[in-house]
Parts: C-alpha cells; structure tokens; sequence
C-alpha cells in the first residue's frame, strides 16, 4: 500500500518541511486529540484500582487510595478468565487458520479453474459480502438448533467460517495475479495433481495476504458479540468478550471489578498490536472495507 | 490426444473438488438463512410450537404501521448517516494532522488506533461510565452548567453514540486515509506550491481528488457498518432511553428472541437487507460519477 522506497525526508505532510509556529500549532491539536482518545483508557486503570466505596464516594478523578490488585484478582476469579482466554483462543485460532486456507484453496481454484461453474462461483461467493449476518441470526440459530449445533465448539466455528468466508474469498482474489501460472504449469508436467500444486507450490506464495486474512479475521471474530452470545449459551464455553458482558449488564454493580476485567482482557491484545504493528495496520485497515 | 484431454478434464474436476468445502459451508451457513428469513417472514410463528401460520405479506404490511420498526428506522438512518459524516471527515482531517511535519505522530497514530482493538461491548460500558459518572463529576468540579449525562436524555443520545462509535472506530479509518495519502507523489504538492496554492488550495485541489477512491470506499463501509449496529447498543443504552436509541438491528434481535415473533422479525431482518443492497447500489453510482469527473 505505501510505497517505501521513496526517500524519508521528503515525506512531510503535503510538502511542508519546516518547523514553524503552524506545525506548532497542529502539534497542540495533536496533543488535544490524543488526549480525547487516551482519556477513556486513563480511566479505566484509574478506576480498575479503586475499590467500589471509592468509586461511589470519592470524585472520579481523585488518585485511587491504593495500587493493590484485589479487583484484577477478584475480575480474574469472578469470571474465570482462564477458562474465558482458552476458549477465545481456541475459537479464534481454529476459525481462522481454517478461513485463511479456505479462502485462499477457493480464490486460487475459480482464478485456474476453467469454464461456466468458476465463474458462477465467484458471483456466488461475493453474495454474501452484500449480505448482512446481523439480518441472518433467526434463521442461523433455528438451522443450527435443529443440527444440534448450539453450544458446541463445532458449530460455533463452522458460522464463523461461514459468515467470514465471502470477504475472504474477495480479498484473496485479488492476489491470485501474483503467482506465477508457469511455476504451477511445470510442476503439473512434472506429474504433481492439483492438491500438491496448491500445498507446495501455491500455499507458500500466498503467505502474506494470508496473514492479513488472519489479523482481519482474528479481531472480528475475538471481539465478537453477536453471533458468539447466540450460539454459546454454557459458562465454561464462553469467550472472554462473552464474560466481560456479564460485569456490563445494568444491573452488575461492580464498575471496580470490570474495569479491572477490561484491562485483563485488552492487555494481551494491545501487547501483541505493539508487537506487530505494522501487519496489524495493513491487516485491519483492508479488512475495514467489510464494515 | 486423448491421454491430455482426459488428463486436462480430470484437473478441472480437482480445481472443482476444491471449491467443494467452502460451497458447502457458504450455502448452509449464508445461502440458505436468507430464503429461510423470507419464508419466516411470511409466517406467524413463536418459535417453538408447531403452530405455524401462513399470513402473506401481513408481516411486511405490519411494518409500515408499527411505530417502533419506523421510528428504529428512523434512529438507524440518522446514526448512519452523523456516524459515518462524523468519522469520515474525523479521520481524513486526523490523517492529514497525523501525516504532518509535527513530532511524535507515530505515537500519536497508534493511540487513536487502540481503541479499535476494543469489543464493541466494552467500548459502550465504558462511555456509558463516563458519561454517567466521571463527566459529569468533571463538570460539577469546574462548576459549569453542562449536563453530560448523554445516554441519558432521548435528545442526546444520538451524540453520545456518535462520539463513543467514532471513539473506537475514527483510528482505523484515519490508517486507510494514512495508507492513501503516503502514495500521494510529494511531486504534486510541489508543483501546487510553485503555482502558489496555499496549504487549504493544496488540500482542495491535490488531496481530495487524489484520495477519492479512499474516500469512496470509508464512506460506503462506515454508513453501511452504522447501519448494522448492535454490539455497542448492548452493554451502552440497551436501545434507550426509551426506546430512543433502537438500531434496526436491535430492534429485530429483540421482537425474534425476547417477544418471540420469528415471523415478524424475520420480516424486519428482510428490510435491513434490502436498505443495505440499495444504499451499496446507490452509494457507488453516485461515487463512480464523481470519479469521473475528475
């Protein structure tokens, strides 16, 4: 996307180069904006070390009395986040390693196969970008129901794979250009069938717009709560999106505890964004076209 | 010849072979939900008895009595369209700043991103904290006349979703508009320069018809994305006050598994589908004009 071999120094917001009173200015408004986007944030540690007297007594933006951490040992007991951050990683690994290989075998046979079906597929398979799974709930739960699907692993999976297939698909389509056909070509001379083509040839060419399948598809389906909530109905199956809800409902009265729990669940997340910055950009921003 | 004809038939029933698993999920999964909505949608139905009752349109025609789908809409339109005008010029104005001879921006660019990272569910508890308790606490403190208790009034609670919406999501758009104006030639910028654009000609004029496709593409996502708010609603107003702040979405989720009218919800599902297909449809007719212009 952003071209990196042009030289650093050019590159100065719209050929301005100079430090001067206006880029000071912007450096203020800078400041003010991050400000706006930090102070939730702010909030929430301030909140996650006080206790619920504090809370309610003191003003909300007095210091806390104290640094202990009772309401991340209370978040972490209370909702059994272990259990929640295997489930969720579980789910999410398992889906989207699945939709990565899935999208990109498909893309990769309707961009060689030949003939009427490829074509029909693609239109077919692009369907379901139009189509909202938020308007599908009702009958996904009672199709799901009747398989016997609800509250089980596999089913919550198998809607996963289904709703995320279609932008998939899309996105890897537009990559099938950058592997080369003459490659496949002498290795189907060579006698390999079209499964060991894809596996060994085709599969490792396509590694990069595969991962950012996969950091796409990983947030949607962590931080989801629709489909999850509808299709997971058991304690020790539920996700740490699933178990962090259970503090927010209005009538849970325990702010101190679940603004320890949000800390707990974003933490991990927010290490591994920093860690990976970049793909995780380029990742999210082309999955931002599925809304 | 007939060993290779056979050998190229056989490849193109492995290529076909492959499309197998994705087609299978795809169907059950996506394909066929939507003819069961509108099967449902044709039907009286609670859900679990076997009652089932054939009623035509009368669920469709329903709709435009029942106040509530046309109020919902009528919230969801609104949200779409300040939510999506709202981020939209947020972050393009955001990636220009952020994209700016000023210090610190990568810092700065990755702390409006964050929140993103966030489950919608969490983002409306935490606005929903802050609007009831830490600003208005903020406020009284500094001894000023303003009620912030945004989720808590039927007039503002369209601003209190807008700003806790755009809160989480500005920061992914501003990375799209980012990805977009770094590919911009500096050369342009230049070239406008010598002939004497100052900074708001050479915005006008360089930056916004070079970044139309972006612009395109986060208007068309961020309108039809507010369209199917749900997660947020959840855990921020739970649709109120009132019934003030019902998505469409919302609203259907809740006539099918709270009141348990599947036939009638399905029918409200089947209108969401069919504004999202047109405003898609309508959306890039109007853009591809624009871009042709240029």
């Amino acid at each position: 996307m952003t071209s990196t071999s042009r030289p650093k120094m050019q590159r100065a917001g719209m050929g301005d180069s100079r430090y001067t009173w206006s880029t000071f200015g912007l450096q203020l408004l800078g400041l003010a904006v991050s400000f706006f986007f930090l102070f939730p944030f702010l909030m929430i540690i301030n909140n996650s070390f006080k206790s619920q007297r504090e809370l309610l007594m003191n003003p909300p933006l007095s210091m806390p009395s104290s640094f202990g951490f009772t309401n991340y040992v209370n978040a972490w007991k209370k909702l059994n986040l272990g259990v929640a951050f295997s489930n969720s990683l579980f789910y999410t690994v398992v889906a989207v390693v699945l939709i990565a290989l899935l999208c990109t075998i498909t893309a990769w046979a309707i961009a060689r196969g030949k003939g009427k079906l490829f074509r029909a597929s693609r239109v077919y398979f692009l369907i379901g970008i139009l189509i909202p799974s938020q308007a599908l709930c009702l009958p996904i739960y009672i199709l799901w129901n009747s398989f016997g699907l609800i509250n089980t692993n596999f089913g919550l999976i198998a809607l996963y794979i289904s709703t995320g297939l279609s932008f998939g698909i899309f996105l890897q389509t537009n990559f099938m250009s950058t592997v080369p056909v003459d490659i496949e070509e002498a290795a189907q001379i060579d006698g390999c069938s079209v499964y060991r083509t894809f596996f060994s040839i085709v599969l490792p060419l396509l590694r990069a717009p595969m991962s950012t399948l996969i950091i796409v598809q990983s947030f949607s389906i962590w931080n989801d709560y629709m489909l999850t909530n509808l299709m997971i109905q058991s304690t020790p199956r539920r996700t740490v999106t699933l178990a962090l809800k259970t503090l927010f409902s209005s009538t849970a009265n325990d702010y101190a505890t679940a603004m320890a729990a949000i800390i707990l669940a974003a933490t991990p997340i927010i290490i591994l964004f920093v860690a990976l910055q970049k793909q995780f950009v380029k990742g999210m921003t082309m999955g931002a076209v599925k809304g | 010849m007939k060993g290779t004809l056979t050998y190229q038939r056989k490849q193109q029933y492995q290529y076909a072979s492959l499309l197998l698993p994705a087609f299978i999920l795809f169907t059950v999964g996506m394909i066929v939900p939507i003819f069961m909505c509108i099967y449902y949608s044709m039907m009286i139905w609670d859900g679990y008895t076997v009652d089932m009752a054939w009623v035509g349109l009368q669920n469709y025609i329903n709709i435009f009595q029942d106040e509530y789908v046309m109020s919902s809409w009528k919230f969801t339109l609104i949200f779409a369209l300040v939510n999506a005008s709202v981020a939209d010029i947020a972050a393009l104005l955001l990636a220009v700043l952020l994209d700016s001879g000023i210090r610190g921006k990568s810092l700065q660019r990755t702390i409006v991103f964050i929140p993103c990272l966030l489950s919608a569910v969490v983002t409306g508890f935490v606005w929903k904290k802050l609007y009831s308790t830490v600003l208005p606490g903020i406020v009284s403190a500094l001894g000023l006349p303003i009620n912030l208790q945004l989720f808590g009034s039927t007039d503002t609670v369209l601003w209190g979703l807008t700003i806790a919406n755009c809160w989480q999501w500005t920061g992914l758009w501003m990375m799209v508009y980012l990805a977009a104006l770094q590919s911009i030639p500096p050369e342009y910028y230049e070239a406008a320069r010598v002939d004497g654009a100052n900074a708001l000609q050479r915005f006008r004029n360089v930056t916004i018809p070079l970044l139309m496709p972006a612009i395109v593409t986060c208007t068309v996502a961020l309108s039809t994305g507010a369209i199917k708010t749900y997660d947020i609603l959840v855990t921020a107003t739970e649709g109120g006050p009132g019934r003030a702040s019902n998505t469409i979405v919302y609203y259907a989720y809740n006539v099918a598994f709270k009141l348990k009218q599947y036939g009638y919800g399905s029918a409200i599902a089947i209108t969401l589908i069919v504004v999202l297909l047109l405003i898609s449809v309508v959306q890039l007719a109007l853009f591809r004009k624009k871009e042709v212009q240029l």
